[in-house]
């Protein structure tokens, strides 16, 4: 007898119908049949093989309604253990590929672009990487810049304060964008942290100690060496001098100097026989607090990387001044006159550009210079990174065309440093 | 002509002189027309104001060793609200009151700190201001930039200074500045120096119901941009490093609370022909607000 009776819901529910019709029937009551036929349309439905795709999506359905059980084989085949996989014989371009295309998910495309490295890569990879090059990187042609003292601004014009060094710098590529949470998480979750070759000998003690706030190798505001969900394109901070250059090269690339830096941001143009024209800010000589973040702008913390476009230099580096002071490779206090020698118990390197909580119009601009403890993991100091012209294969070319033409339109003085007291 | 209308005007002024004209912060008589209190030297301007304007500003002391920070302090927070324009605004009353910002920040400006502020009662700033905040009335506030050895000379030797003990009788309320950085570094100094004023406020009055144990205090750890770690929690930074301080302010004071704020970013010295000078290498105020808001809100309920 036991047999007979329905096992499942979807039984019960079928052998259900047919009494609730009968019901609906003796008691004339319409809407009972009505309801009846429906739910027996939708149990039909459902166990239409049509529709198995769908339902197998929906588990409490696949519970209420369980799939009908396949006919058995005829022959069932013997229950035999998997093969081994084939040794894989893949093909050089085919792992070049994957490759490519994983290390251009994390950045580290100068690494592919490498004369050693290139040459190994397909046309297309190489296409690629290069597109992702101008993608993420703005071409700085080389030139000179002129280099000042913090005081500049506030000295006389027979001030020795007041000097100022014309620099040679050569032509690279700029991130146009800072360095952000994702970015670095791509660098930790690599193991970068554990990657010795990355880091200074001399900074291998304190490696260990360059933790997030769960003691995990990471940025210093960061909990399991991941950062806050909402922080994804936000620029990292929190982290040292000397994390910043692992990471750069980590990703094939390195720190800008403050030349360099400094060129990005101004973009000196040099008149002939006059002193060169630098930008104060990257889109002007005013501050304009809509084009940036600082004290003032409306926000009290950092935001994504490409938030405010109007504040892009000439060539699209995007927030050289405001959201986060950026490292350089230089050393603080190298453009200060001998009588205004800033002494600090550390040597201290050189930070660009102000931050979203820099004060004054006058610290957050391009020419200004403060400087940090190579140690210190600040809440408001993050990075970009730089690559030179000689390091990348074949946009290199291209690059020393556009140099080249920049140079005859400007005529650039001689590639030979020079010092000129203004 | 020329002699009836100077012995109008000498008439005028003897009848204006027979009235004396009391000091604000001392109550002691002064003439009609002097700048500064004869008694305790506070600007006149304080009590000409509240007279004209018939308003009854309370009074906020920003207080601490010398070297604490109490000018830049002072001039930060003062500049740094009369520039917002949400929540919580401060306007200036008269033009000495905005000699203390336009002080401070044409230093910080430049990367320097404000010079120290002189002994002389007479060089002090005062800062009489209105504070708009969202939702509540204006409150008039009057705040001076104090130097720090004036005040520790007063608090070891009361009555050198009648000034700031007049002052701090009436104060509503008190910021209480410690270097954050000498107190991480074991310096006790600062910690003595701060439990001394401290001390003094509570036996500044007997009265109960008015004395400091009611009055709000907060005790704010200037410099913290070179000790981060106190920013995340003053308190106990207030526990580990000055425990004598903590046990003084638990026993003497009702309405007190630790706050850190920093001014500049990273600092650093430069050799002058006088000795080394403190430079600030930027300016990103952190925490300057907090303390004074909080003061507020304690004096609001």
């Amino acid at each position: 007898m036991r047999r007979f009776l329905p096992k499942t819901l979807n039984q019960w529910l079928l052998a259900a119908i047919p009494l609730v019709l009968l019901l609906a029937w003796l008691l004339n009551h319409w809407l009972l049949g009505v309801a009846a036929v429906l739910s027996a349309l939708c149990v039909l439905a459902v166990r239409n093989p049509k529709f198995e795709g769908n339902w197998r999506r929906l588990p409490w359905l696949q519970k209420l309604f369980p799939q009908p059980a396949a006919p058995a084989p005829i022959q069932p085949a013997p229950v035999m253990p998997a093969p081994p996989p084939p040794p894989r014989r893949i093909r050089r371009h085919e792992a070049g590929a994957s490759l490519a295309e994983q290390m251009i998910d994390q950045g580290r495309v100068a690494l592919l672009l490498r004369p050693q490295v290139a040459t190994s890569l397909s046309a297309a990879d190489l296409e690629q990487a290069q597109a992702a090059l101008d993608e993420a990187m703005a071409i700085v042609p080389q030139g000179q810049v002129a280099m000042r003292s913090r005081a500049f601004d506030h000295a006389d014009d027979e001030n020795p304060v007041r000097a100022e060094r014309l620099i040679q710098v050569e032509g690279f590529f700029l991130d146009r964008f800072c360095v952000t949470n994702h970015d670095y998480e791509q660098f930790v979750a690599d193991g970068g942290y554990e990657q010795m070759s990355l880091w200074d000998e001399s900074i291998w003690p304190a490696v260990l100690g360059f933790v997030d706030r769960s003691g995990q190798p990471g940025p210093r505001y960061w909990e399991n060496s991941t950062y806050a969900a909402n922080l994804a394109d936000h620029p990292v901070v929190g982290v040292s001098w000397y994390e910043a250059c692992a990471y750069a090269r980590w990703a094939g690339k390195r720190l800008p100097t403050d030349p360099e830096w400094v060129k990005a941001g101004s973009w000196p143009v040099f008149a002939e026989g006059a002193k060169p024209v630098q930008r104060r800010f990257p889109w002007g000589d005013s501050m304009d607090r809509k084009r940036v973040n600082v004290w003032g702008s409306g926000y009290v913390s950092t935001v994504a990387v490409h938030a405010m476009p109007a504040g892009a230099s000439v060539n699209g580096v995007q927030q050289l001044i405001g959201n986060v002071w950026e490292w350089t490779s230089s050393t603080f206090g190298a453009w200060e006159p001998a009588s205004r020698k800033i002494e600090t118990a550390l040597p201290l390197k050189s930070v660009r550009g102000g931050a979203y909580d820099t004060y004054f119009d006058t610290q957050s601009h391009c020419q200004f210079q403060s400087g940090e403890s190579p140690l210190a993991r600040k809440h408001n100091i993050g990075f970009r990174c730089s690559l030179g012209f000689c390091d990348v294969i074949h946009q290199i070319d291209q690059a020393a065309e556009d140099d080249a033409d920049t140079r005859n339109t400007d005529r650039l003085p001689t590639a030979t440093p020079e010092e000129v007291h203004a | 002509m020329r002699a009836n209308g100077l012995l109008e005007m000498d008439s005028y002024r003897l009848a204006a002189y027979t009235v004396p004209c009391p000091c604000y912060i001392c109550g002691g008589g002064n003439n009609f027309d002097a700048e500064l209190c004869r008694h305790c030297h506070a600007p006149m301007a304080l009590a000409h104001q509240a007279t004209s304007q018939k308003i009854h500003p309370r009074m906020i002391a920003a207080v601490g060793p010398s070297g604490a920070g109490k000018t830049v302090y002072l001039g930060m927070l003062t500049d740094m609200l009369s520039r917002q324009d949400e929540n919580m605004q401060l306007l200036a009353r008269g033009a000495f009151s905005i000699r203390l910002q336009q002080n401070a920040m044409a230093s910080l400006g430049r990367c320097e700190f404000p010079h120290k502020t002189p002994n002389e009662p007479d060089r002090w700033n005062w800062v009489h201001c209105q504070v708009l905040r969202k939702g509540q009335r204006a409150t008039e506030l009057i705040m001076p930039d104090l130097a720090g050895e004036a005040l520790l000379e007063e608090v070891d030797h009361p009555n050198s200074y009648p000034v700031i003990r007049q002052f701090l009788s009436k104060c509503s309320g008190v910021m209480v500045l410690v270097d954050a950085p000498r107190v991480e570094s074991g310096d006790h100094d600062e910690d003595f120096h701060t439990m001394k004023l401290i001390t003094y406020l509570s036996e500044l009055s007997a009265d109960k119901k008015t004395n400091w144990h009611t009055r709000p205090v907060a005790l704010v750890f200037s410099k913290a941009d070179q000790c981060e770690h106190c920013f995340d929690d003053p308190q106990a930074f207030a526990r580990r490093h000055t425990p004598g301080l903590v046990q003084q302010c638990r026993e003497r004071l009702k309405r007190h609370h630790f706050f850190a704020v920093g001014v500049a970013g990273a600092c650093g010295f430069r050799s002058e022909p006088f000795g080394k000078v403190h430079v600030p290498l930027r300016i990103e105020p952190r925490g300057i607000v907090e303390p004074f808001k909080w003061l507020l809100d304690e004096l609001a309920t």
